[in-house]
Order: C-alpha cells, then structure tokens, then sequence
C-alpha cells in the first residue's frame, strides 16, 4: 500500500458520511442524487464526493478532479452552504 | 423517497460483545423505519450543560427485522461517543438517533449482479447488513466477501461468517489477517493487493457491483487494484471512515 503522509487524505471521508446534515438541510435525502462539479464537469452522485470533516466547515470535493463542491459551515444561529463548486444540485420531489 | 428525519428516543434492548474492543447493540425504536442495507443512523448524546456530541453508525442488522435495528460499534480509547456507548450503557438506557440515513452505499436484494463486499476492521458492520439482508431475502446472485483484519481475535462476527460458510448461500467468504495469524491459519496474511483481489473478485466476473468499507487508506488501495483489474469505477462504492473520531 502506498503510504499517504498529508493528513487530510488520512481524515478523508465519503459525502455519504454528512448524509444526516445534508437531510437536514435540503429536507431530503441527497446522496444517491446526481450533482455536476463546475470545475471539471463530472457527474456523479453527491454521496460519491470526497468529504473533509474535521475542520471548523465541511468541504465537499469532486472525486475526479479534487475541485470544490460544496462548502458547509454551521454556526449556533445558521447553516452558510457555498455550492458555487456545483453545476447542480437535484432534490427529489 | 420522501420521509421525515426527526431525532426520536431509542431504547437499548440488548449489548453483547463482538470482540474485546467492539460490542452490538439492539435498538429499539419508537419510529422505526424499514432502512436500506448500507444506511446508517446518527447517534446523538447531550451533557447536563447542553453541550452534544454526535456519531453516525453503520446498521448491522438486516431490514427484514421490524422494530428495533443492531449496531456494531469499535470502542475508540480517546472517543467521546464511543466509550460512553461501551462503558456507560446498559440495556433499558434510552438514546437519541435519528435515520435511516444514505442512499449511496446501499445494497438491495433486487440488484441482480454479482456482488463484491470488501471490508477493513470495524467497516465489514454495513457490509453484514448486506449479507443478511441477501440471507434474508433469499438472493441468489454470486457474492463474496473479503475481510481484512489484525488478528484473529479482530475478526467481527466470527462465528457468524462460519455459519454462512457452510450455509450453500453463494457466499464466499475470504479472511485475511494483516499482524499476526493463529497456527494452522488458512487465510490471506498479508493486506489487501491487486494479486488478493484478482482470486477473490474473479470468478465473480466483469459485471460485479463491489462495495468497500474500511479505513480511508484501505478504501484508496483496493479501489485503485480493483481498477487495475477491469473493474470500472462506477462499479465500486466506498464509504471511508478516517482514524479518529468514535
């Protein structure tokens, strides 16, 4: 096995891992939709990102190209959600 | 699929250990929800000064039981979540959880292709859901099993693994033990390699949907030799969990 010394690859996680906040926010569930990265263009499912979790916001980055997707910071009074890193996001109705 | 996810009060029915280091859970639920095989719940504890800590955990059990749901969680030394769940909770305690969550790393019977679980540590717990859930079920399609772990003694649901061995399921299980391995060991020895997953995912052939749940170097290396083998990415699922939390 290769050995990966950047500790943010080791603390790396699946979008699938923020399923409950992502609920929380779009009131749906949202890891088995689609989204497109505006960086690169890939399509894939949203719980398919590569999600970084352990600092103050979460980062959600296109697996593909690494770009950014989603940023997600939670405060006691709000959620702040930066999707420009998306094309789109789909909600099932 | 449209569902409301409200935090709800669980009730702990049952604790039995696993290992020395990890212990299942049967919850039961209020609210309960038939879930997916693959989702999670999250945990949620509250201090006497508001202050909340908050885990997601694999479901192990399968979906076909109605009303309570099994967790299998690691005991993480420095964990907040964790140690509290395997010190401090007895059976009659009550926990906040809200789920099923995810619809990404799921598996259901009606899916008809071969199916390829792999597994580091405490990951096989989703995969096990899978596994009864196709037991349940009654699924008949290819399917193995390749699960990496220490020791011997690390092996989650040993027995349970046995019994579906010798059960005719069209499971295949593989064990392969990373540290050290008892005498007389049959299984792989060594971590999980291109070599290992060419035998295991093989016989399985090329239209095989394979699941990786481990820890996230575990998860990089066995995509990347599935890959390498002619497995296509979106054949493959991962759900990574990182060194830390608990």
């Amino acid at each position: 096995m290769e050995e990966i010394t950047d500790i943010n690859r080791e603390l790396m996680l699946d979008a699938n891992a923020t399923a409950g906040l992502l609920y929380e926010i779009f009131g749906v569930e949202m890891t088995a939709s689609p989204t497109e990265c505006a960086n690169c263009g890939n399509e894939g499912e949203l719980g398919g990102l590569l999600a970084f979790t352990q600092g103050p916001g979460i980062v959600l980055r296109c697996s593909a190209c690494e770009g950014v997707v989603l940023r997600i910071v939670q405060t006691p009074e709000a959620i702040y959600l930066d999707a420009r890193g998306a094309v789109y996001l789909r909600l099932a109705r | 699929m449209k569902q409301t996810l409200n935090w709800q009060i669980a009730s702990v029915t049952n604790i039995r250990p696993e290992t020395a280091k990890v212990k299942s859970f049967t919850l039961r639920l209020p609210a309960w929800m038939r879930h997916r095989a693959g989702q999670h719940y999250d945990l949620r504890l509250t201090a006497e000064d508001g202050y909340q800590a908050q885990r997601s955990y694999s479901i192990a059990s399968e979906p076909e039981r109605e009303g309570e749901v099994d967790i299998t969680v690691e005991r993480i030394d420095d964990g907040e979540v964790s140690t509290y769940m395997h010190d401090v909770l007895l059976p009659g305690d009550r926990i906040e959880m809200r789920g099923p969550i995810g619809g990404y790393f799921v598996w259901e019977a009606t899916m008809t292709e071969p199916l390829l679980l792999i597994a580091g540590g405490s990951g096989v717990v989703p995969l096990m859901s899978m596994v009864r859930h196709r037991a349940a079920a009654g699924a008949k399609n290819p399917a193995a099993l390749l699960y990496s772990a220490r020791t011997f003694e690390d092996i989650i649901y040993y027995g349970e693994w046995e019994g579906l061995r010798n059960s005719n399921s069209g499971l295949q299980i593989f064990h392969t033990l990373t540290r050290s391995q008892p005498v007389g060991w049959k299984g792989y020895a060594r971590r999980i390699d291109q070599a290992m997953l060419k035998e295991v995912a093989g016989p399985l052939g090329g239209s095989v949907q394979a699941y990786i749940c481990a820890p996230t170097l575990l998860v990089e290396a066995a995509a990347n030799a599935l890959v390498k083998i002619g497995v296509r990415s979106d054949q493959i699922r991962t759900e990574r969990f990182g060194p830390t939390g608990g």
